[in-house]
């Protein structure tokens, strides 16, 4: 950790990554804070004639608006942009954490279990692998009724097809480790497969799993916005990203701001989660940070 | 330096041709106009919907419509004045609006006697005959259902193809005359004949299904090429004339019309107007935010706009079948906790929507009177509301709201949104069900799939209160079949009786203001919550001469453009 800690980037990323994830978890205070939620509507402070562009510049930030409000509709920006965070960064780390649960077992499974279970659960990740997630998500999406609970429904759904990567790495992993003399040595001394798994490689295990999840954290977001912004993600009033993009593209010149503060947000996001990665796998993987400087 | 010689020249000769032919170049302004002088050039019609349909049987058109009605004349069609005097019928084929007689249970036409199709032979009363009965048949479905219950004993009839022996109720005693007999009074008979099934069909060209890849044009073009819901390219047919038809300028040589574009880049392309896209219109594609910014402010574009009001109204229908809005009481305080401005903004911004109290649109022609049995102001009233809902005894209220899965037809996600923040401020939380806009109106046609409460728009198939009133609240027009607008499933015979005595009226001051007085009362039962009335915007080409929008349709009349 203390290697990573000296790396610049990954100290950015990793201020930036906890600042977001700060922000999503207080949203209900921060907008409270701001005086306002993301549901009222403000039409006194849209130019109506216009089309219902805010009033002012730059999108209407004033001291009530901070980040000024959505056109059309006089939402606030801001309170829609931090519940929206709670949406993109809660059902990207549900995601994650249901997909390194599932890659783990059937990873682990497949590295220990016999040549036939080997061959099958091997055959399964492939199959996961080549699903195409977003086409898949999309069908998936459409048909669930609508008053399911939508957030993890979304996280279960990219989880469901995304956890191929880390069952085909934990299997990797397993095969080299369960040949160590340790494991030999545990075994010999009687302790069953699941004991060896859960005390000998699971330990292992955890630096090329924590750096990859860091990686589909990531991946996972741009999924979810995706989804958003294809409208079968979360159902309005309830914001997102995704959503809000999509929603800004009939507006983009019109009103720039509001395409400007949830892309901005969305990759400042991304961009402070993949350095944290970077910086993860640098510092773990000592070899790999070699091959790159 | 050689490539800004070559670009001014043409420029510089092109504006001495306008002055010298006393031509102006104000945009829009009909003022120096004129009809004569003003043909020649392609203009380019640029659409988002694919024209999926050219048989006049099949059109569902106001007034005989923007495109088809440069192909095909009709008995009467819109009289393409701009605002209120626009709301009028005016003989085309026919001499005359028509003369009633019994009551106005017969109409009497003459055709002209200068009229030919596109291969020349004269356009006959069998002609008008044969297209009508047409367009019952069967095999081509699509067009407006009124014939079907007006004409004597003909609803059901078949089609000449089943039934060649035609409709009795439609007598052509000589090859000029046509005869209408109907099974009631209908004083609207002028308005309807403006509708394209009134359009001549030669028999011996009749393909049946096929015919609408070369439809027999008795317009100013014909067809040259015809993609359905891509393209569709327009000549200059040869056998109609100027003083046959007073009402259609014809102005262009050639029209070509794309289809299938996005609304977003087609307001794009006439506003830059590169090329071609200078002598550019369309007739679908209202102006979008990102116009509506450049609008009023003097700018260029201030010269390439038209404004109108196509009379439609925007509002939210209740089955009164369904609890809770079988409770008067409910549906009062409903009314009072609506926003109005939400609304306008969701569809768009009052540029383009007005909010309405009344289920009439504000045309005179339609027979308009303001009226509010609810007042509650623009922005709404939740504590009126609250206080009506607790009068009722009624606590917690939740109820589903319909609407459609895209926003296009203004029934979407983003009126829906506001009308569930106007009521939730009134304490009523609405639950939103979407549905696929292509099959809305299927649903929310057929009382047994009926949603509670849904999203709804209605626009006049032609300007006077009677299609507007009578397929909404008609209690003799509900189709349990499906293709129902009576959504409110209300019937009241003496509503009805009403109806039927406007009906008989042949004066329209009358009968506009009897409609009016109609809809004053039916607004105080609440069956629907009117919220806006349309208003268009269309941009055009900056070439782009005469683009008056008409009091009937609220946009411009291609038949009367140039690009010259």
């Amino acid at each position: 950790m203390r290697r990573a800690l000296r790396d610049r980037g990954f100290l950015f990323g990793a201020v930036a990554a906890l600042l977001m994830v700060l922000v999503a978890a207080t949203a209900p205070l921060l907008a409270a804070a701001a005086g306002q939620d993301y549901t009222t509507y403000h039409d006194n402070l849209l130019d109506s004639a216009r089309g219902g562009v805010p009033l002012g510049r730059f999108g209407g930030i004033s001291g009530d608006h901070w980040l000024g409000v959505e056109p059309g509709t006089g939402r606030d920006l801001f309170a829609r942009v931090v519940y929206g965070a709670q949406v993109s960064l809660g059902v990207a780390i549900g995601a994650t954490i249901l997909e390194v649960l599932i890659g783990l077992l059937v990873g682990t499974a497949a590295g220990l279990g016999g040549r036939w279970a080997d061959t099958i659960l091997t055959r399964l990740v492939d199959l996961v692998l080549a699903l195409p997630i977003l086409v898949l998500a999309i069908s998936l999406l459409a048909i669930v009724p609508p008053d399911w609970p939508r957030p993890l429904l979304l996280a279960t759904v990219i989880a469901v097809l995304g956890w191929g990567g880390t069952a085909r790495i934990t299997r990797g992993e397993t095969l080299t480790l369960r040949t160590r003399d340790y494991v030999a040595a545990a075994r010999l001394s009687g302790a069953g497969w699941f004991r060896v798994a859960r005390r000998e490689i699971l330990p292992g295990l955890t630096a090329p799993v924590l750096t990859y999840a860091a990686l589909l954290l990531p991946t996972n977001m741009v999924v979810e916005a995706g989804l958003s912004f294809l409208g079968v993600g979360v159902r309005p009033p309830t914001p997102s990203w995704g959503q809000m993009l999509s929603s800004a593209t009939t507006w983009f010149r019109a009103d720039p701001m509001y395409v400007f503060i949830p892309g901005g947000l969305l990759f400042l996001t991304l961009l402070s989660f993949v350095l944290v990665a970077n910086g993860l796998r640098r510092a773990l993987d000592p070899r790999q940070s070699e091959v790159l400087r | 330096m050689r490539r800004a010689l070559t670009l001014v020249l043409p420029g510089l000769l092109l504006l001495a041709a306008c002055d010298g032919g006393g031509g102006s170049s104000g945009n829009g302004s009909s003022t120096a106009f004129d009809p004569a002088t003003c043909q020649g050039g392609t203009l380019t019609v640029l659409n988002q919907g694919g024209i999926t349909h050219l048989d006049p049987a099949r059109l569902y058109t106001s007034g005989g419509g923007n495109i088809p009605s440069l192909l095909f004349r009709t008995l009467t069609t819109r009289n393409r004045q701009a605002g209120e005097a626009g709301a009028k019928p005016a003989p085309d084929l026919a001499t005359d609006l028509g003369t009633a007689s019994d009551g106005a249970k017969t109409w009497t036409y003459r055709l002209r006697d200068d009229v030919f199709f596109e291969d020349g032979t004269p356009i006959t009363s069998a002609d008008v005959k044969y297209g009508i009965e047409r367009s019952f048949a069967p095999e081509l479905p699509g067009g407006a259902p009124y014939l079907r219950d007006w004409l004597q004993d003909a609803a059901s009839y078949q089609g000449p193809y089943k039934q060649p022996e035609g409709i009795k109720a439609i007598e052509t005693p000589d090859d000029k005359t046509i005869i209408f007999k109907l099974s009631k009074p209908e004083g609207d008979f002028p308005f309807l004949a403006t509708a394209t099934q009134f359009a001549p069909v030669p028999k011996a060209k009749d393909k049946g299904v096929g015919y609408e890849a070369h439809p027999v044009s008795s317009g100013p073009y014909q067809v040259e090429s015809y993609e359905p819901k891509k393209s569709l390219i327009l000549v200059r047919n040869t056998h109609w004339t100027t003083k046959s038809d007073p009402l259609r300028y014809a102005c262009p040589d050639r029209i070509e019309v794309t289809a299938g574009l996005d609304g977003a880049v087609i307001n794009q392309r006439l506003t830059s107007g590169a090329g071609q896209d200078a002598n550019a219109v369309t007739t679908d594609a209202v102006v979008g935010p990102e116009q509506l910014a450049q609008l009023g402010n003097g700018g260029p574009l201030d010269k390439q706009v038209a404004r109108g009001e196509f009379p439609a109204t925007y509002y939210l229908a209740f089955n009164t079948k369904k609890a809770p809005f079988d409770n008067q009481k409910v549906r009062e305080a409903l009314s009072y906790a609506i926003n109005r401005t939400s609304v306008v903004n969701a569809l768009g911004g009052s540029t383009v929507a007005g909010s309405s109290t009344t289920f009439l649109p504000p045309q005179k022609a339609l027979g308009y009177q303001p009226y509010d049995p609810f007042p509650a102001g623009d922005t709404g009233d939740p504590a009126k509301a609250k206080a009506v809902l607790a009068e009722a005894g009624v606590t917690n209220l939740t109820i589903e709201l319909a609407h459609a899965n895209d926003d296009n037809d203004g029934y979407g996600p983003k009126v829906a949104a506001a009308v569930q923040e106007a009521f939730k401020q009134a304490g009523v939380t609405v639950k939103l069900t979407a549905i696929d806009s292509a099959t809305y109106r299927d649903v929310t046609g057929k009382p047994a799939t009926e949603p509670a409460a849904s999203l709804q728009y209605w626009g006049a198939d032609w300007p006077s209160g009677g299609p507007f009133l009578i397929p909404i609240f008609d209690g003799r027009q509900i189709i349990t079949a499906g293709g129902n607008f009576n959504l409110a499933q209300y019937n009241d015979p003496e509503f009805n009786a009403e109806i039927d005595a406007i009906n008989a009226l042949t004066d329209q001051s009358t009968a506009q203001a009897r409609w009016g007085a109609l809809d004053t009362k039916i607004g105080k039962l609440a069956l629907v919550i009117p919220l806006a009335h349309e208003k268009d915007v269309f941009l055009f080409g900056k070439n782009v001469k005469n683009a008056v929008p008409d009091g009937w349709r609220g946009t411009y009349d291609l038949s009367r453009v140039s690009v010259k």
